[in-house]
């Protein structure tokens, strides 16, 4: 029932991130600093060039799965705006996970690229 | 569950942090909108709209805490205390038999566990064996004199250390001390050290306590008894206390919880072997009490190999004492001693086996019978079920939640059980600690008898929660289908309550025909002949040690004292004697009796005791031929007068009035002036012995135990005996006074424990059969009321549906019957091969059980046939 529920929400422009890649990003975009998650949210667009959209209902699952795998740690404090917000910030271990899912991105998207243009694979080898 | 509770308030927190997280999203998100133009009110609704739906995405993001199941469990709990409040009747049913049957368990098992589970508190109990010598068809005992232990813990191999321990009484006087007698022992100097257990003051008994011309007058005292006679006073080491004429100097305590090698006859004092002067006419000869620290390596089997080369030599020496054959037939034993010496488990551990599987059968019936109830329930259920299962829950996680349901129904039954078997316990002991021994079981709650208590509460609780929530959940969707219930399924719902119902039967059947062999057992030895007549008789223990009487004054003052006690009203006569009957076996030594030839090896035995003058009249031991002895005989030839068993085995049909006894060692014969019937002495369900009687008077022998045949209750004369002993021997003290069928009755209490609490266990489980029985017919008349209402429209009459009522009733306790009978039969020769002189032969308990259930089955069918009988067809049809 909720998984039906979930794919009528995701109608919105954009492209929706798979669950590793969104988790990813949003290390990526915690490697800048502390950042809350509404932050994290406007940062991957405007990173992407508002193509990559961090849906609410993927970035806060996300956000929670994070932090209890101790990748990223959380403290409440006040925004620019004195709204008070949860910010989350990259432990030791988010920095070694980002390394090791940079490294299986890059592989994957080689990867990808390479069945995609299945011409210019030939040309490199 | 603390845990659990914390984590869920955590949960809480959590949820309201997730809350203002998702606000301060909100905010940012509507501001953001505002600096662009955005209207304020159209800014807060579009982020609203952008952020997407609140509710579901709070919900997906707590699964990611990963304390669903928790969560879960926690509703289940509450589910399910929600149904308990909402069926109290059936709630305190529920818990109280379950409170009962986990209740009785808990009690027995606490038995077991202190009798045979908890090991000693020394180094390593494990390692420990005691010393027991065995002769044919008789008990063994642990009781070895000096000459053989020494000899044992000079030669053998197989021991690190080899100890010995007396269990003696002590007088212990003392500045700020009450005088009491203290429980306590002699020990060998290497006694403390073997054991592995280190003094909490000062030092214990050591070698140096051994060595020659030490003075020995050291005394160690238990913890329990440096807190509670000397308030945990720390300078108690050095302190000055006497035991009789001897002054002891107390050297150190011994740890919190040791109270020697027998936990339920507490020690509190131990004095050196060595300090024990040999010649004290109170100690008999085997009085040692002998384990032993297997040496690292070795095996209890080498150990009982070497002791068996070793017991050669006792062997020997008794046959050159001796010249009795017979000797040769006893033998050595070895038996681990982790939970100490042997002897409580002797007398009590096989009937407590026996108790455990009784109760054991209790909790199954309580178990059947909530699961009936269960059942019964579930079927008002079934719609809720169905209608769940059919919007999609997870039937696992609907089977989990009736489990939840029963584990906390059998956990508050076994909070109640632990509360119950703390007093069911403290009871059993004081039964056992009725008999002649003294018995101080520490049977108390440990962590074992509570994780056991919380073992069998979850085992019952998804024992009788499985099936009918399986049951239940099985049906459940054709329930759905079918608004009536269909005619199959609701029979295969009828049989399996049948089956349980069958299964209380039976088991009940197994219950009471146990008890009524164990109560006909008892009842068997309360009425063996045991050769005299135990009503009427006061026995009275006088001391008369320290009174400054002895010898000739003494026996001057006895004699007077007997003339005094006959004169009071109600006494019809008065005596002394060496030991009460039933008292234990006393003296024995080999004799020639005159005319009697002797083969060579033949066990020459005979048991004696001394005696005054009126003993057989007093204890009722008919005489039989000859005289009674006489204050006269003082001064003549020495007297004797034997029982009946002797007369047959040395005579023959012969007269034995005149013939002549020589014990070996003696230089005067004794003659035979009189024979009397046979008194058992020892063990009651032992032959009696060839047995001798002396005038103690002719002999000038003094003992202080004195019996009165009364012709009133014999109670009411213990107080002139008091007051008539204090006016005329001052110094003497009356040191227990009790009856002789008391003394008879303390020589057979785990018997009366077995029948006892079989009998009481066994009317706990016909009880929760019949109400099972009456369960499972009130609801088949329920169910079937329309069925009957047709029946009854198309002329049937009321005795015909009372009939199909109790025809019912009685083919389901009939099948139960012939199950019971089946398994009682099988578990009677059981439970006959672990005690022996059970009457198992016979079929009466068997049949006594069947009849108690029929009786009881077509009582509990009596109030539902009526119901049935009264049903209207017009009711019953506007039902459906």
């Amino acid at each position: 029932m909720p998984t039906a529920m979930r794919k009528r929400e995701g109608y919105k422009s954009g492209i929706e991130l798979l669950q590793g890649t969104l988790d990813m990003l949003i290390l990526q975009t915690l490697r800048r600093g502390p950042q809350h998650g509404y932050g994290i949210g406007q940062a991957i667009r405007s990173g992407s060039g508002e193509v990559l959209q961090a849906e609410t209902g993927s970035l806060y699952p996300a956000l929670h799965r994070l932090e209890k795998q101790g990748w990223i740690k959380s403290e409440w404090r006040s925004s620019e705006h004195r709204q008070r917000a949860k910010y989350y910030q990259l432990t030791q271990a988010g920095k070694k996970q980002l390394i090791s899912e940079h490294s299986r991105w890059k592989q994957l998207s080689a990867a990808i690229v390479r069945l995609m243009n299945p011409g210019e694979e030939g040309g490199d080898a | 569950m603390s845990l659990g509770l914390d984590r869920l308030f955590r949960r809480k927190r959590s949820d309201q942090e997730l809350d203002e997280e998702i606000r301060a999203h909100l905010a940012m998100a509507t501001r953001d909108r505002i600096e662009l133009g955005e209207d304020p009110q159209a800014a807060a609704l579009a982020a609203r709209r952008d952020f997407g739906n609140r509710t579901l995405i709070q919900e997906i993001t707590r699964e990611m805490w990963g304390w669903s199941a928790l969560a879960t469990l926690w509703q289940d709990v509450r589910y399910a205390l929600r149904g308990m409040r909402r069926n109290p009747g059936f709630t305190a049913v529920a818990v109280l038999s379950l409170a009962l049957g986990i209740g009785a368990n808990t009690a027995i098992f606490s038995l077991i566990n202190a009798l045979m589970l908890r090991t000693l508190p020394v180094h390593d109990p494990g390692r420990l064996v005691e010393l027991l010598f065995k002769a044919p068809a008789q008990d063994h005992f642990n009781a070895f004199d000096w000459r053989n232990y020494q000899h044992y813990r000079e030669n053998n191999h197989v021991f690190s250390g080899l100890i010995a321990a007396s269990d003696t009484p002590f007088a212990i006087r003392g500045d700020g001390l009450e005088p009491e007698i203290v429980h306590g022992g002699f020990v060998s100097v290497n006694y403390f050290s073997t054991l592995g257990v280190n003094p909490v003051l000062g030092r214990l008994i050591g070698s140096e306590d051994g060595s020659p011309g030490s003075p020995a007058n050291v005394a160690v005292v238990s913890w329990s008894y440096w807190q509670t006679r000397f308030n945990s006073d720390r300078a108690i080491v050095g302190r000055q206390i006497s035991d009789g004429n001897r002054p002891l100097t107390i050297v150190g305590v011994a740890p919190r919880g040791f109270v020697g090698l027998e936990p339920a006859n507490p020690q509190d004092i131990w004095l050196p072997l060595t300090a024990h002067q040999p010649g004290n006419a109170t100690t008999a000869q085997y009085w040692l009490k002998l384990a032993a620290r297997l040496k690292p390596g070795v095996s209890i089997e080498q150990a009982r190999a070497e002791m068996n080369v070793l017991w050669q030599w006792t062997l020997d020496e008794q046959f050159k004492a001796n010249d009795d054959r017979s000797v040769r037939d006893w033998k050595m034993e070895v038996q681990p001693a982790a939970a100490g010496l042997s002897h409580l488990r002797d007398q009590f551990g096989k009937p407590t086996l026996v108790l455990m599987a009784v109760v054991a059968l209790l909790l199954l019936i309580a178990c059947a019978n909530i699961a009936s109830l269960l059942l019964a329930r579930g079927a008002a259920r079934r719609r809720e079920m169905a209608v769940r299962v059919s919007l999609g829950a997870g039937r696992l996680r609907l089977l989990r939640q009736e489990l939840t349901e029963s584990v906390l129904l059998s956990a508050s039954g076994g909070l109640f059980g632990i509360l119950l078997a703390n007093w069911g316990t403290g009871m059993l002991v004081r039964i056992m600690g009725s008999g002649r021994e003294r018995i101080e079981l520490q049977a108390r709650p440990d962590l074992v008898v509570l994780l056991f208590t919380a073992g069998i509460a979850l085992l019952t609780g998804i024992l009788f929660g499985l099936a009918p929530a399986w049951q239940t959940l099985r049906s459940a969707p054709m329930f759905f289908l079918r608004e009536s219930p269909g005619a199959g399924e609701a029979r295969a719902r009828r049989l399996f309550g049948k089956n349980l119902v069958v299964a209380q039967v039976a088991l009940s059947v197994v219950l009471l025909s146990a008890a009524g062999l164990f109560v006909r057992h008892l009842s068997q030895l309360e009425h063996l002949d045991l050769g005299f007549q135990r009503d009427h008789v006061l026995l009275v223990d006088l001391n008369a040690a320290g009174s400054g009487y002895d010898g000739e004054r003494l026996s001057r003052a006895y004699r007077e004292l007997l003339g005094r006690l006959e004169a009071i009203p109600g006494v019809r006569s008065a005596t002394t004697c060496g030991y009460f009957p039933m008292a234990g076996v006393g003296a024995m030594r080999p004799a020639t009796v005159e005319g009697y030839q002797a083969k060579p090896g033949e066990r020459r035995f005979l048991s004696e005791n001394w005696v005054a003058p009126h003993y057989f009249a007093t204890f009722g031991i008919p005489l039989l031929l000859g005289r009674d002895f006489s204050f006269q005989d003082q001064g003549r030839q020495r007297v004797a007068i034997v029982n009946e068993m002797l007369v047959h085995y040395f005579f023959g049909d012969g007269n034995p009035i005149g013939r002549h006894i020589l014990f070996d060692g003696d230089s005067q014969p004794f003659e035979i002036v009189g024979v009397v019937g046979d008194a058992k002495s020892g063990d009651m369900r032992e032959p009696a012995l060839r047995f001798v009687y002396f005038n103690s008077f002719q002999l000038g022998r003094n003992f202080s135990k004195f019996a009165l045949r009364t012709s009133v209750d014999p109670e009411a004369v213990a107080g002139d005996v008091r007051r008539l002993v204090r006016g005329q021997l001052k110094t003497v003290a009356v040191e227990h006074v009790k009856t002789l069928a008391d003394q008879v009755d303390g020589a057979i209490v785990p018997e009366r424990l077995s029948a006892m609490l079989s009998g009481l266990f066994s009317a706990l489980g016909a009880v929760l059969a019949a109400l099972g029985l009456y369960g499972l017919l009130a609801y088949t008349v329920a169910r079937r009321s329309n069925e009957i209402g047709i029946r009854v429209a198309l002329g049937a009459t009321r005795t015909d549906i009372t009939r199909m009522v109790l025809r019912e009733a009685l083919g389901m306790s009939s099948a139960g019957l012939v199950i019971g009978a089946l398994l009682a039969y099988w578990g009677k020769r059981f439970v006959g091969s672990l005690i022996p002189g059970l009457p198992v032969q016979s079929v009466v308990p068997i049949v006594f059980g069947a009849a108690v259930m029929v009786a009881l089955a077509l009582l509990a069918a009596y109030a539902p046939a009526r119901r049935a009988a009264r049903v209207s067809p017009m009711e019953a049809l506007r039902y459906e």
